[in-house]
């Protein structure tokens, strides 16, 4: 049986598209048949559960039973990933609390697979934020994802000092979230279903909606490319390696 | 005639090959085959199509969302019409790129829409590179260079060796003759067309001479689209 896997997504700023990413995730798992579960920290009123309202959980990551139901559950729970969209602001302190509880440790002996998805902003106060994170996770599978989604012009750092963050972590790897057409985007968020769903033309009860087959199509092209990304850096064979790695065609 | 309709898109990345004359063509002859026929002109600022005919055309500009999706939503959609599409050259790259990335033919195959592109072949590199490149961008539409007569006699069957042993033909129409349909509006349909533009009977017998061998010439495209089509199916099916 394949060990769980952890994938925290988080950012210590707000506007920078964890749940977006989060979203990509669930589909891409979803895709690739391995079933997912989501917890959403934005409590008590979740972005994520508003578009993958069946696998999500709002929780309140600062609380102990909320801990307990994420963590005691892993090995238990029918789904074998489980991705935890951190609230704004809350990246560091999960990952204290996640060292408080030996999760950490766990992951570090190899019972668990963690994996971070570090979603980065455009200002270099995030960049320290690297730093400080990669203290504390130790040897967990770390990604720098830099959003695109929403900007042509976007980290105003200086290279030198990005690749100076970059290399003090151990086996990072930067991901990287392409643009996606902002009205297409807009429509997805109105429509409120998972990126595949608006792809197929469905709606969120999975009946057929009237997207507008260009929109659905810019989300298609972008989406594929998102999952190159997640392929490039073989996601699903970290979380799930018996899983084979065939799935390259999205819905619709 | 095909059973079910189409789409097609008049392409060079040149000007003045002659992809208007090409579109009016397309679309009468389809009007003549009693399709219902809708045309959509994408030649920013000059619309020339639109003027020829204006009760089929629609002008269309790709440049923002809104209009690629007033475009591109309506050429997929199921209304039944057979689409014609004269493509600027201005418009070629930004056309085929939004195409491509939104899998435009894949979903008109979906609708059971072919798409084919007719694409007037000229010796310049940057042709033949832009023919090579939807070769290998867009494997489910069908392909069809076209040799404008007009435009000299060769047909640079060399430069373009993806092209495969057909060619279409666009005959060229005798000097003394183009003066009477290069005035907009003008319908090669139009039952009154002799009387109406005041050509001469031998002019009028020749023109519909020209006409008769250009129609040939598309319905010969036709079967090749349907058979492009029944190839892909069965090879679907083995």
């Amino acid at each position: 049986m394949a060990r769980p896997a952890v994938i925290l997504v988080g950012a210590d700023k707000g506007g920078v598209g964890k749940t977006t990413v989060s979203r990509t995730l669930l589909d891409y798992f979803g895709a690739h048949q391995t079933p997912t579960r989501a917890f959403d920290t934005e409590w008590p009123r979740g972005t994520l559960k508003r578009f993958h309202p069946e696998q999500t959980e709002v929780v309140d990551v600062t609380s102990v039973t909320d801990q307990m139901k994420i963590f005691d559950t892993l090995g238990s729970a029918e789904a074998k990933v489980t991705v935890i969209d951190t609230r704004a602001g809350l990246l560091s302190s999960t990952l204290q609390a996640l060292g408080e509880i030996g999760f950490i440790e766990s992951a570090k002996k190899g019972q668990i697979t963690f994996a971070v998805f570090h979603i980065l902003g455009s200002s270099i106060a995030s960049l320290e934020e690297i730093a400080e994170t990669a203290r504390v996770i130790g040897d967990a599978n770390y990604f720098l994802v830099k959003n695109f989604i929403n900007n042509t012009t976007f980290f105003e750092w200086d290279p030198a000092t990005y690749n100076a963050y970059f290399k003090k972590i151990k086996g990072a790897e930067e991901i990287t979230i392409p643009k996606l057409n902002e009205m297409a985007y807009e429509q997805v968020e109105l429509a409120s279903v998972p990126f595949v769903s608006f792809i197929g033309n469905k709606s969120a009860k999975g009946e057929a909606a009237s997207n507008s087959f260009v929109l659905r199509g810019y989300v298609r092209h972008w989406l594929g490319n998102v999952w190159s990304e997640y392929d490039r850096v073989k996601l699903i064979d970290m979380v799930s390696p018996k899983v084979e790695n065939n799935v390259r065609q999205v819905a619709g | 005639m095909s059973f079910r309709n189409s789409i097609t898109i008049v392409a060079s990345p040149r000007p003045r090959v002659g992809k208007t004359l090409l579109a009016r063509l397309l679309t009468d002859f389809y009007r003549q085959e009693n399709h219902q026929v809708a045309a959509f002109d994408l030649n920013s600022g000059e619309w020339t199509l639109a003027q020829f005919l204006p009760q089929q055309t629609t002008t269309a500009t790709i440049r923002d969302i809104n209009g690629q999706m007033a475009l591109f939503d309506r050429l997929v959609s199921d209304d039944g019409t057979t689409k014609v599409i004269d493509l600027g050259h201005e418009s070629f790259e930004s056309f085929f790129s939004v195409a491509h990335q939104i899998g435009f033919v894949e979903e008109a195959r979906r609708r059971s829409v072919a798409v084919a592109i007719l694409f007037p072949v000229t010796p310049d590199q940057i042709s033949v590179e832009a023919y090579r490149k939807l070769c290998g961008r867009f494997v489910h539409a069908t392909l069809a260079l076209v040799h404008n007569e007009l435009l000299g006699p060769a047909q640079h069957r060399d430069k373009y060796p993806l092209s495969g042993a057909t060619m279409m033909r666009l005959p060229a129409l005798a000097p003394g003759l183009r003066k009477y349909i290069e005035t907009p509006p003008f319908s090669f349909t139009d039952s009154n067309m002799a009387n109406a533009v005041g050509i001469p009977l031998d002019a009028h017998i020749e023109l519909q001479r020209w006409l008769r061998r250009i129609y040939l010439e598309f319905r010969e495209l036709d079967l090749r689209i349907l058979l492009a089509d029944l190839q892909s199916a069965m090879r679907a099916r083995s």
